[in-house]
């Protein structure tokens, strides 16, 4: 027990530790941000992986670490389409993964929020018009944001989401 | 290697009407045998006490428009990953059978479904003759490596069923999960069969990302085929780029210059050290213990920021060229990796620590999922989950490439092949990586980190190489086409041998132990489904 806490305390509070994305800001349209007002300072994300190579699975796996932690944000991850306002879509959309991703788009309630992450969702990157792939995102659903990179940095997907949520940049609720 | 020598002299006597041709190519003996032989052939490598050849990979090629032909190759590494052996044989076009060897080889079981599916070719006496890249819905008679199948089809939506393998008896339930699961995981089709809590069976049906990269390859010329190999799974992305580099510099026969090779190696203990710590954390999650997992994430999340100021990419994408490195690194970099390996060695040892008493983390982990040191041998599992079922295999010490010949690497190996043996299979070599990178920095000789290819690859030639990802044994082959492009690559990352055991290790466990098994396994779906 006493190492536990020792450990704690020697480690002290990282939160925040990381370097200031210095990309730009993906755009966020009016119509798009309306539909994130409805859920003030929350925002509950389904993440979908329809055939990426993994690396944006794990840059959102970095988002709910001790260092980004979203969670401060009220960004949480849910585990079923039912319970989420919007949708994180990876990867190309492969032939095989079409009918699940339109199956989760049919289950999410609205106004559903689409959110294309790295560039393989934006415009199928290397894969593009592979056979065994039916096109990027924006083909199948109407995508809200785009989170441009290969994988995007955790900092810049934070900066992404908080432009989506309306903070204003260097305000106190935003990084 | 006298002994062994002598053994295949013996073998090439007994076989020697059946062996059509011999030859050793970058130093790997293939011999050609007709289809009908192989059977035979293959049985005794892999049965003969003195061999053990374990099936290390299976594929097709198609060799059009070179020969009007389709050659299937076998690759056995014989005792424990030491000597590679290659029987090849060839099909004629307008041939669609081969003999499967599946019965007599339990490991070829998954390779030769994947060359139905991908060549049309029919694995004759194979048990399963189910599909298993292709989805049901996919068109009859699309076989996507073919080489009269051209790489941007749109194919049409088909329908189609798809039977998994049932029990049948009373209180005896499916439960299907995925393929989209809760949390952020890649998507893959999980079949349990239970009686109560136990599982009975597992059916693992996977390919859901099939992305086509084995074609997209043959779109791009040798050298630039390094981009889309970092791509194949994102964890692995050093990995699988050096695996491929490897194989074009057999092929073009470049002479890598010592500081790349150091440099590599460097890079390759760097990705093993943050998969490795993020597992840590990830599987003592799993059994509900969060604290290490916040504190595995923060060093992961340390790690990754330094591959960052190092490379400019988290993954340490874009590094890797064939014929060397495109970065370079100076010594104060190296001292700044020493230092913050240093403080990695002593918080993650501290934590190791604080793991190893806790005894309701401990009883969780024991005895679960066992993947028996037979079943493992069957599958010819690699990596973590081989060593940690008491098969001593590791590529960087029995097949040194890059600088770990130099560096007389410790591979950990525990007996029992539980959960909790995957663990300290883990945790033993997040301290040999630090040892090996402490080593690196100190020991980095001068000079270039790339050399030019000094010759041309002529259609048909090709290059096999290994690599000790940290999963497991990466394999990449690659065949030259005209002008400079790639006429087939083949790829198998660790996933796609230890999946099909996974289906063994859980059999008997409870589901609610399921999501601890498979995380202890930690498998890639993009290096399996490509």
């Amino acid at each position: 027990m006493f190492r536990i806490i020792k450990k704690s305390l020697k480690k002290g509070i990282v939160t925040g530790q990381y370097p200031v994305s210095a990309q730009p800001v993906p755009e966020v349209s009016v119509p798009s941000q309306n539909k994130v007002t409805p859920f003030h300072r929350s925002l509950s994300i389904r993440e979908v992986d329809t055939g990426s190579c993994n690396a944006c699975e794990m840059e959102m796996n970095a988002l709910m670490n001790p260092i980004y932690d979203a969670e401060r944000f009220g960004i949480h991850i849910v585990a079923s389409p039912r319970h989420a306002d919007a949708l994180v879509i990876t990867g190309p959309v492969t032939f095989n993964m079409e009918k699940a991703l339109k199956d989760v788009y049919r289950t999410t309630p609205g106004p559903k929020v689409i959110i294309a992450l790295g560039d393989c969702a934006i415009d199928c990157g290397m894969f593009k018009d592979s056979y065994a792939v039916t096109g990027p995102v924006e083909k199948h659903l109407p995508v809200d944001v785009k989170i441009p990179g290969c994988p995007p940095r955790p900092s810049e997907i934070l900066e992404a989401l908080s432009a989506l949520m309306g903070r204003k940049k260097g305000s106190k609720n935003r990084l | 290697m006298g002994d062994l020598n002598e053994i295949m002299e013996e073998i090439i006597k007994t076989f020697k009407d059946q062996i059509l041709d011999s030859e050793r190519i970058q130093g790997i003996p293939v011999w050609y045998i007709k289809k009908e032989d192989i059977p035979e052939i293959a049985a005794h490598i892999h049965k003969t006490p003195s061999l053990r050849g374990t099936l290390s990979m299976q594929w097709a090629a198609d060799l059009r428009p070179m020969r009007r032909a389709c050659r299937i190759y076998y690759l056995f590494s014989l005792e424990s990953g030491g000597e590679w052996l290659i029987l090849a044989t060839d099909l004629a076009e307008g041939d669609r059978l081969f003999s499967s060897i599946t019965p007599q080889i339990h490991a070829a079981k998954w390779y030769e479904r994947e060359i139905r599916d991908m060549y049309g070719l029919i694995p004759v006496g194979h048990p399963d003759q189910r599909r298993l890249v292709r989805h049901e819905h996919w068109p009859k008679g699309a076989h996507s490596l073919k080489k009269d199948f051209p790489w941007n089809t749109v194919m049409k939506r088909e329908d189609g069923t798809y039977t998994y393998r049932r029990i049948e008896g009373e209180g005896v339930f499916e439960v299907p999960v995925g393929p989209i699961h809760a949390g952020i995981i890649e998507p893959g089709h999980f079949r349990f069969s239970v009686a109560g809590e136990p599982i009975l069976q597992l059916e693992i049906r996977h390919f859901w990302k099939h992305r086509g990269v084995e074609k997209l390859f043959e779109n791009l010329s040798l050298i630039n085929g390094v981009t889309l190999a970092e791509k194949i799974s994102g964890d692995t992305s050093f990995g699988h780029s050096l695996c491929y580099c490897q194989a074009v510099e057999s092929l073009l026969s470049v002479d890598v210059p010592p500081r790349a090779e150091y440099l590599r190696t460097l890079f390759l203990e760097l990705e093993r050290l943050h998969n490795h710590v993020g597992d840590v954390g990830a599987i003592c999650n799993d059994a509900a213990y969060a604290l290490a997992l916040a504190h595995c994430s923060r060093m992961k999340e340390q790690i990754m920021q330094l591959n960052d100021r190092l490379t400019g990419h988290r993954f340490l994408r874009g590094i890797n060229r064939v014929g060397g490195m495109a970065l370079n690194l100076d010594s104060a970099q190296l001292k700044v990796i020493l230092a913050e390996t240093t403080e990695i060695e002593n918080d993650f040892r501290e934590l190791s620590n604080i793991l190893f008493i806790n005894a309701s983390l401990t009883d969780r982990l024991e005895t679960t999922g066992i993947l028996k040191e037979r079943t493992a041998r069957d599958h010819g599992a690699v990596g973590v989950v081989a060593r940690a079922s008491n098969i001593n295999r590791d590529v960087r010490r029995d097949r040194p490439f890059a600088a770990y010949g130099k560096l007389n690497i410790k591979v950990p190996v525990f007996q029992y092949g539980d959960v909790r043996a995957r663990l300290r299979v883990r945790i033993e070599e997040i301290f040999e990586t630090i040892s090996i990178i402490n080593r690196i920095c100190r020991e980095m000789p001068a000079g270039l980190i790339s050399a030019d290819p000094v010759k041309i690859a002529k259609p048909g030639e090709w290059g096999l190489s290994a690599v000790e990802g940290w999963r497991g044994e990466i394999l990449c082959f690659v065949m030259a086409g005209k002008n400079g492009k790639i006429h087939r690559c083949k790829v198998r990352d660790p996933s796609f041998v230890n999946w099909p055991a996974l289906q063994y290790a859980v059999l008997g466990n409870i589901i609610p132990d399921f999501p601890l098994i498979n995380k202890s396994f930690n498998l890639s779906y993009a290096g399996n489904d490509l």
